[in-house]
């Protein structure tokens, strides 16, 4: 076969007699080499919590890539697509890993070397496709939109299967919070912000956009508009269309560094992992790379910006929250403390700690409509654990979990629904001027 | 009429997922925790109920058919490696079926993991003191088949000591209890021949563990010091001086490093040769005693600096770094081998000497963390099996360093249990009469030998076995291997 990569150089230690040698797997061995097989992963990760079977864990998985380069077993091995597919990619099993294993850059190279013999699965590449495209997003998102604003979507919710959950996750999209409209101001000493728009956060969720931009300039940033940015290219690359993501990466990198703002802020925690990674996943491109590390250095989860100013205390909100962690806040960019500080500026708010935060809630980018039955596994304890917790607002800072969680929510007919942070800290400053 | 293929007959009992036989999705299933060891099952079972596993043993045993039990395949003698024979997974057995808080004592089937068992009975100031530093992936059954220790079982004692009772499935599907949920003994003690059988008298179906009070009051010391020498005596100095600690581990300079590497890194001073973890717990005024009595042995005996944990969230860190220390050995190389040899504690220095000569003989990179107070060692080496001149200088160092172990009057392990790994020592410690009272112990529980066959006693050292072994062979898919050998 041929490789699918030919610039990923052959690494120095390369393994003896590798079978896929110049693929994207095996650019990766020394993170390979770096599992010792101790297990530490395998209570962190939600595939094999769920399934109970090795093969849907991080060191199985690492196994299986370990035996591709090997040759053991055959890239065309059914069942090993199977099991690298159902990984969330939540990365969970990052932070436990004592031997470092970027587990994360592992999996993206592992499915970009598999596409080679096989290809994305209908649905997946079909939304791909549209998410790289402008003109073809922008009408997508608007019939989206038009659709999420009539009652078709809640009333189709209750159909089995993906159409009934994608509907469920459309008509989860319309509820947010209300708020009336107040001028937003600051000093913009804090520097200079460019906001990545994003697809689906600028396409179903306008409204925590604008609040993003709102509630920077009351902490004191100056929000600058950077043209030209498109998508972030992250579903691209968790699916191993590696290529795809690198081009939509370097337009990005282009269009904030034309904007000369000093920070990136991103409110979709997927993204900003992605982002944050530009660095790898342009490494080996000699025109690019150093560009890209720089790019990477200045992109901030919007709640890092907001906690680094405080945030600003806002105006009383009698509401009750409990507070779900994306994977990707999480563990893929370690941030854990700065969304409760955003909450913590709300006079008022009562948090309420919701049952395993930290674990997924199976939404992972598109997984949920690829994979639904694993995908619903995942959501249901976290499903329960929030009606335990019995908040009518449950924060999470990602459109994939605000999704997951909300159509989850919709479908069960649970009182309470998803919200991004930043658009209840907006309706606090709302309350400042009542 | 002909039986369907075993697969067939197991998946109609525990679900077709829960039956593996491609030879593609085995092959995860090839190493447990020390990976330089590779055996390919020829089939995997996950029984998700204790009726399944019941069922799924009747059927093997109805075959003759040899199997291998695991628990999270986090063992470091290759225990739960199963040479082209049946994997029996019990992972999925993962119920916490009683909590009696008053009588201090939990009933849990044999997949739930040590620190989920630690973390239920936390709430009702209990513990569960066997604490492997495996804690967070390696399961209750598991231990109870290695007679898993831990850095606190100093104090608190070894899985034995903390087990009440065992209902057990023997291989040819026989449910037993052993041992009671009172603590009572009548007669011999079945359950104390049971934990530590790794596995070749059957499986757990259920253990009633005994829970112990957290105790007043934890300190926890770090001490540091720039030779292992002075390390090592003042280990035994501490334990000379009466007070048992809790736990008194000892970390070399390459561990140490290693671990302050990774995201465990727990703030141990990276220029040192040693650090020595020592943890006192009690009552507030003995502890406080001890702790000034401590700090000044480890300060009179050469230590740099002694830092006592401030809080409990130090405390953890510190003890984090010890606990994840095997797993970022993979910083060096993808593949460990890992000892346990159990020596007396005064010849600590004199050991750590020869196993320093013995590393740089071969020119290999041997790290050193164990736990110091009860001199049970664990030089681990990381090593890359693709290199076949790597692997023979690593196991020759190795072998070196065990036989220098036994030399001094140690023994070959001290809580990863013999399994493939260190059965070719047996023959070194145990004298011919000893290890075939050791085959006829398990001939009482396991007269075919079909559970976890190949493991622990060589079997030419059975002595029923010599010369009639065509006619007591329970048909084994493959033969016995008989030494260890690495892949």
């Amino acid at each position: 076969m041929t490789a699918i990569n030919t610039r990923d150089p052959l690494p120095p230690d390369g393994m003896p007699g590798c079978a896929l040698p110049g693929t994207a797997l095996a650019g990766v061995l020394p993170g390979i080499n770096a599992c010792v097989h101790c297990g530490f992963c395998l209570q962190a990760c939600p595939t094999y919590l769920n399934l109970e079977d090795e093969n849907d864990s991080p060191r199985g998985r690492i196994f299986l890539m370990r035996s591709l380069l090997e040759g053991t077993i055959s890239p065309d091995d059914q069942s090993v697509h199977e099991h690298i597919d159902r990984c969330l990619g939540c990365r969970a099993c990052e932070p436990v890993c004592p031997s470092g294993v970027p587990y994360g850059q592992l999996l993206e190279a592992t499915r970009a070397t598999l596409l080679e013999s096989r290809r994305i699965p209908h649905v997946a590449r079909l939304i791909l496709a549209v998410f790289a495209r402008p003109w073809a997003l922008r009408p997508a998102m608007f019939f989206s939109r038009i659709l999420a604003a009539t009652p078709i979507p809640t009333l189709m919710s209750g159909m089995r299967g993906r159409i009934g959950f994608a509907m469920a996750m459309l008509a989860s999209t319309g509820r947010s919070i209300e708020r009336s409209p107040y001028r937003a101001s600051g000093t913009g000493e804090r520097g200079t912000v460019a906001s990545l728009r994003g697809c689906v956060m600028e396409g179903l969720f306008t409204q925590t956009n604008r609040a993003t931009e709102r509630v920077l300039t009351m902490n004191d940033y100056t929000v600058v508009e950077a043209r030209g940015q498109q998508c972030c290219g992250a579903l691209h690359a968790h699916a191993g269309d590696l290529e795809t993501a690198r081009k939509l990466a370097r337009r990005n990198i282009a269009a904030f560094d034309g904007s000369g703002a000093s920070f990136v802020a991103v409110n979709a925690a997927g993204c900003g992992a992605a982002m944050k990674e530009y660095g790898h996943l342009l490494r080996d491109d000699a025109e690019w790379h150093e560009r890209a590390e720089s790019f990477s250095a200045r992109v901030r989860d919007v709640s890092e910006l907001l906690a680094a100013a405080g945030p600003k205390p806002g105006g009383s909100m009698p509401i009750t929250v409990t507070y779900d962690a994306p994977c990707h806040l999480q563990h893929a960019q370690r941030i854990t403390q700065a969304p409760y500080a955003v909450l913590a500026a709300i006079p008022g708010l009562e948090l309420i700690p919701l049952h395993d935060s930290d674990q997924c809630c199976g939404s992972a980018g598109i997984y949920n409509l690829i994979e639904p039955e694993t995908s619903d596994a995942v959501l249901a304890p976290k499903l329960a654990n929030i009606r335990a917790a019995g908040a009518p607002f449950v924060a999470t800072g990602n459109p994939g979990c605000l999704m997951q969680i909300g159509a989850g929510l919709v479908r069960d007919g649970i009182g309470a629904r998803s919200i991004h942070p930043v658009d209840l800290l907006d309706a606090s400053y709302a309350a400042l001027g009542q | 009429m002909q039986k369907p293929p075993v697969a067939e007959r197991l998946a109609d009992i525990v679900g077709e997922k829960h039956v593996l036989s491609r030879q593609s999705e085995l092959l995860v299933y090839n190493s447990d925790g020390l990976p330089g060891y590779r055996r390919q099952p020829r089939l995997a079972v996950f029984p998700g109920t204790r009726e399944e596993t019941i069922k799924v043993v009747r059927v093997l045993a109805a075959d003759g058919l040899p199997f291998v039990p695991r628990g999270a395949g986090t063992g470091l003698s290759g225990g739960a490696l199963a040479d082209d024979v049946v994997l029996l997974g019990l992972h999925r057995l993962k119920k916490i079926i009683s909590l009696d808080v008053a009588n201090m004592r939990a009933t849990v089937e044999p997949g739930v993991v040590n620190l989920r068992l630690n973390r239920h009975v936390a709430p009702h100031g209990l513990l569960y003191a066997p604490d492997p530093s495996s804690e967070a992936a390696c399961t209750i059954g598991g231990n109870v088949a290695e007679n898993a220790g831990g850095p606190h079982c100093l104090k608190y004692g070894v899985t034995l000591n903390h087990v009440l009772a065992i209902t057990a499935l023997l291989p040819d599907g026989e449910v037993v209890e052993l041992g009671s949920a009172t603590g009572e003994r009548d007669g011999y003690d079945l359950r104390g021949a049971f934990i530590g059988s790794e596995g070749c008298f059957g499986v757990a179906l259920d253990v009633t563990v005994k829970l112990t009070p957290r105790p007043e009051t934890v300190r926890t010391l770090l001490a540091d010091f720039m030779s292992v020498d002075e390390a090592a005596r003042v280990t035994s100095a501490v334990i000379a001086s009466g007070i048992v600690p809790a736990a008194l581990e000892f970390m070399d300079g390459p561990t140490i490093r290693v671990v302050e590497d990774s995201v465990y890194a727990a703030g141990y001073p990276r220029d040192a040769e040693a650090i020595l973890l020592i943890e006192l717990d009690g009552l507030r005024a003995g502890v406080d005693a001890d702790l000034e009595t401590v700090r000044a042995i480890c300060l009179g005996g050469g230590a740099r600096a002694v830092k006592v944990a401030k809080d409990d969230a130090e405390r953890m860190k510190l003890w984090q770094g010890r606990k994840k220390a095997f797993g970022a050995m993979g910083r060096l190389a993808p593949h460990l081998i890992v000892q346990d040899a159990v020596i007396p504690r005064t010849q600590l220095p004199a050991i750590l000497k020869r196993i320093h000569a013995i590393s740089e003989k071969y020119g290999v990179v041997v790290c050193n963390v164990f736990h110091a107070g009860d001199g049970n060692l664990h030089p681990n080496i990381a090593y890359s099996a693709d290199d076949p001149a790597e692997s023979e200088r690593v196991h020759k160092a190795m072998t070196e360093i065990m036989t220098a172990c036994i030399e001094v009057g140690g023994s070959i392990t001290g809580e990863h249990g013999v399994g493939l790994d260190k059965m070719g020592y047996m023959e070194s410690i145990f004298t011919a009469n000893s290890l075939n009272a050791m085959c006829e112990l398990r001939g009482a529980f396991d007269p075919d030998r079909r559970s976890n066959p190949g493991k622990v006693v060589p079997i030419h050292s059975c002595r029923e076995w010599h010369g009639v072994a065509s006619a007591r062979a329970p048909r084994p898919l493959s033969a016995e291997p008989s030494h260890p050998a690495v892949a």
